[in-house]
């Protein structure tokens, strides 16, 4: 085949301009602006989790970082310290002796974006709206009634003792609207909300908060824009813009490692952390625990629901090679409570392998060679794939003559079996929706609602569990909190159906240049407005 | 190939034309002697041969986990080993136990499914027709990945429940080739002879029909072999094929996709599965070339 010179000629221009017009392309993202270093846009890459930026319905982890920035709440957390929430509109607060009524004291002078005053009367139109319109977060405020005293004085009451309600009011979700605006574009704080209010397209692409940002384009597959509040009554921040891009993990690994300022990546953690530049920051707090779950129902398993075969699979895993394949920031397991969290089992406290005693323990059972179907996620989560660590458990149960048949099933599919109660044996994740590590005990004590999908009924639990769980209800103190946690995961780790196999961290990756580019477990990742320069 | 029946009869009724061919009685080199056959059926029969000696080649147990996890190639572990510390040359070549005769099984039956239907609706035509081939429309409809990884999400993700799927979406296209070809013989003198001559419908297909029928879909069988073992991979990538720790070159890819920088994860059974679908396309075009007439008229 021949070719004319003039197709050549074409054929070349077309390539150069597509060449020159890729270049522009990438210099006006995020990463080139920042090349020289004295940019002040701040890049974010993650792999977006994002359905709405409306503070009453978000819940996913890309919005609540959005969210936290672009509005405020009475209370917060600074950095990755999550185990005191700290003063935000509220200047300060009042608690009963009985953890029921909480009294809160609002700032003075402190507007919204558009200039108007925030008042109390925001404050219980937008946790009354959270309440009423019954979106995903609205689970965590359902028992709680909230009036005001004052202009500035606010009282969240709660039917039964709570003292984690500071910790709630601290969640992105709880963030003061300006009540005025969002009225008028559809928003209702009234008992049939869930019905009325037709907010959300509104504040999917509007911000009508007093946050350090403001919200400047919304895009749910691509980028979120944010841009500095000039009205902001806090410590302005550093960036004026800040760019959140949808990326995937990979290519975030990619952008990262070429990266030379300002830019923030967080879904790269596990193993994909080795061999990135040394000259990037990581922070990170292990949030995330991974357990199996036996069903103690004879109906379901003769062999599961066996006291000593739970504890002969307690004792054939190898926790320090399943830590091993989460790579950086993981830890074997020790109790249910992510080491990030108040309450969780002191190091030293992880569980360890003794094959000869699963052993044992199976022969005095008389179980020889038992088998179990071992479901779990086809899915990687947090960069990590649930198949290697279940394939990892199958090798470690053989060794100790116990025969699991892997069943990957499709994460819906996996859930349903799991909701269903029917599953011999489950491997799942767990990652806390807000940082009170004691609404474990409302889901995972005997008989709760987690635990009966296990077939763990309070008739088939050891009494003291029972007993130690209430404890923790009983206890109104955080600190007296934590130490009864601790006892409770004692107990359950002697006889419960759940076996903590490792924790493992998140991470914040960011370049040499940033500080204040802190991993927290509170649910917004990072705080994006703290970020600043060295 | 000459015991198949009587070579006079055959010539008689112009049965068989196919077969000839591959004797290479054109003008053009045998079809077994030209350079890229050769090549393709050496990287078969070493394929075949792997996978008939894997105890014996393989260096470790496929199965077997180490501590020694993500080990680059070297002289211990040739393909290097993944992230449980299992050799991946081991696995490949265990793979080949599934893969192949997996992609055998999946063309068989799709032939033998699609055949019979193809040879109903040809035969019987009318209403049979018709049902049968809007049958295969509705099949056609769906791009074959995506039906198959619904019959298997149904069924639940095992090794039959694959195979099953890729049978069904695959039957469709030996259905028509074979009903085409039936199509174009009904009414044909022989035909007409042995009816008037009081032979049933079932014989006459076994005897007279699928005979003449069966050569381009055993031709379009080889071609899609390579396709099978490239859906079963495709299944496998995406969980959907044989169950964990099973060695698949699908799965294995797939574990290896998670983290590119350890490459002889994924690259060595990638490349497993190059090199049998390359050898099987390869294998399949020269038997269409020598086989199908529609491609050798005007050599």
């Amino acid at each position: 085949m021949s070719v004319s010179p003039r197709r050549l000629l074409a054929g070349a221009s077309a390539l150069a301009t597509l060449a020159v017009l890729s270049v522009s392309a990438c210099s006006a993202g995020g990463s080139g602006g920042n090349a020289n270093g004295t940019a002040k846009t701040l890049t974010v890459n993650t792999s977006f989790v994002l359905k709405t930026l409306d503070p009453g319905r978000v819940y996913e982890a890309t919005g609540l970082t959005a969210v936290h920035a672009l509005y405020d709440t009475l209370l917060t957390f600074r950095g990755s310290d999550v185990s005191k929430p700290v003063p935000a509109l509220a200047e300060s607060y009042q608690a009963s002796p009985d953890a029921k009524t909480f009294t809160f004291k609002l700032r003075q002078g402190v507007t919204f974006a558009d200039g108007s005053p925030l008042t109390a009367d925001d404050v219980v139109f937008s946790l009354n709206r959270l309440k009423n319109i019954k979106g995903s977060p609205a689970v965590t405020v359902s028992g709680l009634t909230v009036t005001k005293t004052d202009d500035s004085t606010v009282v969240v009451a709660s039917a039964t003792p709570d003292p984690n309600i500071p910790v709630v009011l601290s969640m992105p979700s709880t963030a003061v609207l300006n009540s005025k605006v969002a009225k008028e574009h559809g928003a209702r704080d009234g008992a049939d909300a869930a019905q009325g209010d037709t907010a959300q397209q509104y504040l999917d692409t509007n911000s009508v908060g007093s946050g350090p940002y403001l919200l400047k384009s919304y895009d749910p597959s691509s980028q979120v824009v944010l841009e500095a509040n000039p009205k902001y009554w806090g410590t302005k921040p550093q960036f004026s813009r800040v760019v959140l891009r949808n990326m995937d993990v990979q290519t975030q690994k990619l952008t990262m490692q070429r990266a030379e300022a300002a830019e923030i990546s967080l879904d790269i953690s596990g193993k994909l952390l080795d061999g990135l530049s040394g000259s990037l920051q990581t922070s990170g707090v292990q949030d995330t625990v991974y357990f199996l779950f036996l069903n103690a129902d004879p109906g379901v398993s003769a062999v599961t629901s066996n006291l000593k075969f739970n504890q002969a699979l307690r004792a054939a895993i190898d926790y320090q090679g399943i830590a091993a394949l989460y790579g950086k920031g993981a830890a074997p397991g020790a109790g249910l409570v992510a080491p990030a969290f108040p309450g969780a089992l002191p190091a030293g406290e992880e569980s360890k392998r003794d094959v000869a005693r699963a052993k044992a323990l199976l022969t005095g059972a008389g179980l020889t060679n038992p088998t179990v179907k071992f479901s779990y996620p086809a899915i990687t989560y947090k960069g990590v794939d649930l198949g290697t660590v279940a394939t990892k458990v199958q090798g470690d149960a053989a060794e100790a003559g116990i025969k699991l048949e892997l069943n990957p099933q499709p994460l819906t599919t996996f859930l349903d079996e799991m909701r269903g109660g029917k599953s011999p044996l489950g491997f799942t994740p767990q990652s806390l929706n807000y940082p009170v590590a004691d609404s474990l005990i409302n889901n995972m004590a005997p008989g709760q609602a987690t635990a009966l999908r296990s077939g763990w009924t309070v008739e088939r639990a050891d009494p003291a569990v029972v007993a130690a769980g209430k404890k923790v209800t009983e206890t109104l103190d955080l600190a007296g909190r934590a130490t009864a946690m601790q006892e409770w995961q004692r107990l359950m780790n002697a006889s419960s159906p759940y076996l903590v196999l490792a924790s493992n961290s998140s991470i914040v990756v960011a370049t040499a240049d940033l500080t204040g580019a802190d991993y927290t477990a509170a649910g917004w990742q990072v705080d994006v407005a703290a970020v600043g320069r060295k | 190939m000459t015991t198949l029946a009587d070579p006079k009869a055959e010539r008689a009724l112009g049965r068989r034309r196919w077969l000839g061919r591959l004797r290479g009685g054109s003008a053009s080199r045998p079809v077994w002697r030209q350079p890229i056959t050769v090549v393709a059926l050496t990287i078969l029969g070493g394929w075949l041969l792997l996978a008939l000696l894997a105890d014996v080649l393989a260096p470790y147990d496929p199965l077997a986990q180490s501590a020694d996890t993500y080990a680059s190639p070297s002289g211990a572990h040739w393909f290097g080993t993944d992230s449980l510390g299992r050799d991946i040359l081991s696995r490949v070549i265990h793979g080949a136990r599934l893969s192949i005769p997996l992609a055998l099984a999946i063309v068989s039956l799709a032939l033998l499914v699609g055949g019979l239907l193809g040879l109903a609706a040809g035969y019987i035509g009318r209403f049979v027709d018709e049902a049968l081939m809007r049958l295969t429309d509705l099949v056609f409809a769906f791009p074959q990945i995506i039906l198959a990884m619904a019959v298997t999400a149904a069924f639940g993700p095992n090794t039959r429940n694959a195979v099953l799927a890729l049978v069904i979406v695959s039957w469709p296209v030996y259905a028509r080739v074979i009903r085409s070809a039936v199509l174009s013989m009904r009414g044909d003198d022989y035909l007409n002879a042995a009816r008037l001559l009081g032979v049933g419908p079932i014989r006459a297909l076994r005897r007279d029909v699928l005979p003449n029928s069966i050569g381009p879909a055993i031709v379009l069988a080889t071609l899609e072999l390579g396709n099978a073992v490239l859906l079963l991979a495709a299944l496998s990538f995406l969980g959907l094929g044989p169950r964990p720790p099973a060695a698949e070159w699908g799965s294995m890819v797939a574990l290896g996709a998670q983290d590119l920088s350890m490459w002889w994860v994924s690259v060595f059974p990638g490349l497993a599965i190059l090199t049998v679908v390359m050898a099987f396309n390869v294998l399949g075009d020269a038997l269409r070339d020598r086989l199908d007439p529609r491609y050798t008229k005007g050599r």
